[in-house]
């Protein structure tokens, strides 16, 4: 379904894309998990035709995205980082202008409109304003928005971001429906629980770069091991037990409060003989991942 | 590989799609037709108040006004000039004011841009939405001077296609100001600077000849004067031959400020 080879977005002299390549099967979620400035949003912009490619290759759907913008934008839906609705006209309007924007006509945009607010729980709001809506609402609206056009893939940058746990537990909900109704979805986030939850595969983005790609279980296994240990430094002992580790030959990441131990090869890293601190180990996660191949956390702001 | 091939040759032909210019004009339909009872006050009540008191309040106090020979009653000379002028205003507004606003504080354009609509359609919705504000004020105003009898000549109803040229010209160039505009304070310069002295200045409260001689010739530059000057011929019945000039200067400014102003967005926008 996508195809990206190389591709390569510059701002100036400022790469903020540096060559990544990657490959979007059909009817899979995919996603880019990476922290603030790793270029998921230039990514994700290009691909939406909407950010010219500085160099590489884009494909998207069998299209020269590079060359073609516009006939990409014909078969996707689009759910920027920032809602973009509109405040001017009603909840139901801001999906039948949409389909006009993509030439439908009047009754077929409203049919379509109708359509797409009772799919996602919305008819309720329809003649509401966009402005009286709650954030997750107003999320939950901007992805119903992409939906107008029977998009074959549909690009969300970080859909629950800024979001309450209940508003982002409801728009996980959608995106299950909308995985489930077959669409191809490529969605950007920085919440490790979201892309483990909703991503069949994904790439760890950083600095413009793709440090890994695979399924989360196989990106776990492969980089962070099945088990991570947190080492709480006892009072006063913290530069001690980081030289214990050190010597340890152990693969260590400084988090602040606590270091976060990797085992290798799968296996939990053994710590029996650290003193002056607290060991605990827990199930490896996504984030775990980004720390061994960074060294520093996703959340690093 | 050869698919691929075939898209991208197909990319190089001048791809412009009407349905995309027409699907923005139908946004601002709607979010018009939402509010209209308000836009009213806009299009035909403030611009009747300015009317009426300067043609038959201070029309009362000032005499006969010398155009082309004849003399016209001040009434008669100023309509035109304030049906026009306020045809620019109408353009002005929504093509700097409202679309900044869409462009900057709604993000609007992003999610219009991101549906298969370019940048060249998104402008040319825009401006003709302008244009179509125009001419929805011009059509008002001017019934209200028709039926006041401020109006002289059955070719006025020609002022109705002057009305929307003016307003595809001022929604070019608000366009431009709302592209390059880094906030809504810069915009007001636009309606302070350019806005408020062409609206006096350019023929449409008094004869350009009452000016002194050194600024005689700035104003005839001015693009109000211009569909001010047709406008007045038409309302008068009083047509010449060197009105095309004015006509020709109307259409060129309009079809130059559209490609500027789709240039300058997508600089702004397409990153
Ligand atoms: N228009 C621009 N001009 C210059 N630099 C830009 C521009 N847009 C993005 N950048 C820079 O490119 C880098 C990548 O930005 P991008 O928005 O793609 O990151 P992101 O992964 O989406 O981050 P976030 O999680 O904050 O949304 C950042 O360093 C950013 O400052
Ligand atoms: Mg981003």
């Amino acid at each position: 379904m996508v195809r990206a080879a190389g591709l390569i977005k510059k701002f100036g002299a400022f790469t903020a894309v540096d060559g990544i390549s990657f490959e979007v099967r059909r009817g899979e979620t995919f996603g880019m998990l990476g922290p603030n400035g790793a270029g998921k949003t230039s990514t994700l912009r290009m691909m939406s035709g909407l950010s010219p490619v500085t160099a590489g290759e884009l494909e998207i759907d069998g299209i020269d995205a590079t060359a073609n913008p516009r006939s990409v934008r014909d078969v996707i839906g689009v759910v920027s980082q920032h809602d973009g609705l509109d405040p001017d006209i009603s909840v139901r309007d801001n999906l039948t202008v949409y389909g006009f924007y993509f030439g439908l006509d009047r009754d077929t945009a409203r049919r379509r409109a109708d359509e797409v607010l009772d799919f996602f729980a919305l008819r309720a709001r329809g003649d509401d304003s966009v402005d009286d809506l709650s954030g997750g609402m107003r999320r939950r609206l901007s992805i119903a928005r992409a939906f107008v056009s029977r998009p074959r893939l549909v690009i969300l940058d970080e859909p629950t971001t800024g979001l309450d746990p209940a508003s982002r537990n409801r728009v996980w909900e959608q995106l299950a429906v909308l995985k489930n109704s077959g669409v191809t979805v490529v969605m950007s986030t920085h919440y490790m629980e979201e892309a483990a939850i909703l991503c069949d595969r994904l790439v760890i983005m950083d600095e413009g770069r793709v440090l890994g790609a695979g399924t989360p279980d196989q990106l776990i296994q492969d980089l962070a091991g099945a088990e991570a240990a947190q080492v709480r430094p006892e009072e006063g002992r913290r530069e001690d037990v980081q030289r214990q580790l050190k010597d340890g030959g152990h693969d260590v990441s400084d988090i602040g409060a606590v270091f976060v131990v990797h085992g290798s090869d799968g296996q939990r890293a053994d710590l029996s003989t650290i003193s002056g601190a607290r060991v605990t180990y827990r199930a490896a996660n996504l984030e775990d991942v980004f720390l061994t191949l960074t060294g520093r956390g996703l959340r690093d702001e | 590989m050869n698919e691929s091939l075939a898209v991208r040759r197909d990319a190089r032909r001048f791809d412009f799609r009407l349905r995309g210019v027409v699907g923005v004009w139908l946004r601002h339909y709607t979010a018009f037709k939402g509010g209209w009872m308000i836009e009213m006050t806009g299009i035909l009540i403030e611009p009747v108040f300015i009317l009426a008191a300067v043609a038959f309040g201070i029309g009362e106090l000032v005499g006969d006004v010398e155009t082309r020979g004849d003399g016209v009653k001040y009434a008669v000379f100023v309509a035109p000039g304030i049906v026009v002028g306020n045809a620019m205003w109408h353009a002005l507004f929504e093509c700097s004011w409202g679309a900044f606003r869409r462009l900057q504080t709604n993000r609007i354009y992003d999610s219009i841009l991101a549906a298969p609509v370019s940048m060249r359609e998104l402008a040319l919705g825009e401006i003709s939405w302008g244009a179509t504000r125009a001419l929805m004020t011009t059509a008002a105003v001017l019934a209200f001077a028709s039926v006041t009898g401020l109006v002289e000549s059955p070719w006025a109803v020609g002022i109705l296609g002057i009305g929307i040229l003016t307003g595809f010209m001022f929604g070019g160039f608000g366009l431009i100001a709302a592209a390059i505009a880094p906030s809504t304070h810069m915009l007001t310069l636009v309606f302070t600077m350019v806005g408020t002295p062409l609206f006096f200045f350019s023929g449409t409260f008094f004869p350009i000849s009452t000016l002194p001689r050194w600024i005689e010739p700035i104003a005839w530059a001015l693009p109000l004067t211009h569909p001010v000057r047709i406008a007045r011929a038409l309302a008068t019945g009083d047509l010449y031959l060197s009105l095309l000039w004015s006509l020709l200067y109307l259409v060129v400014a309009g079809l130059l400020f559209y490609p500027i102003a789709t240039h300058l967005l997508r600089r702004r926008l397409l990153i």
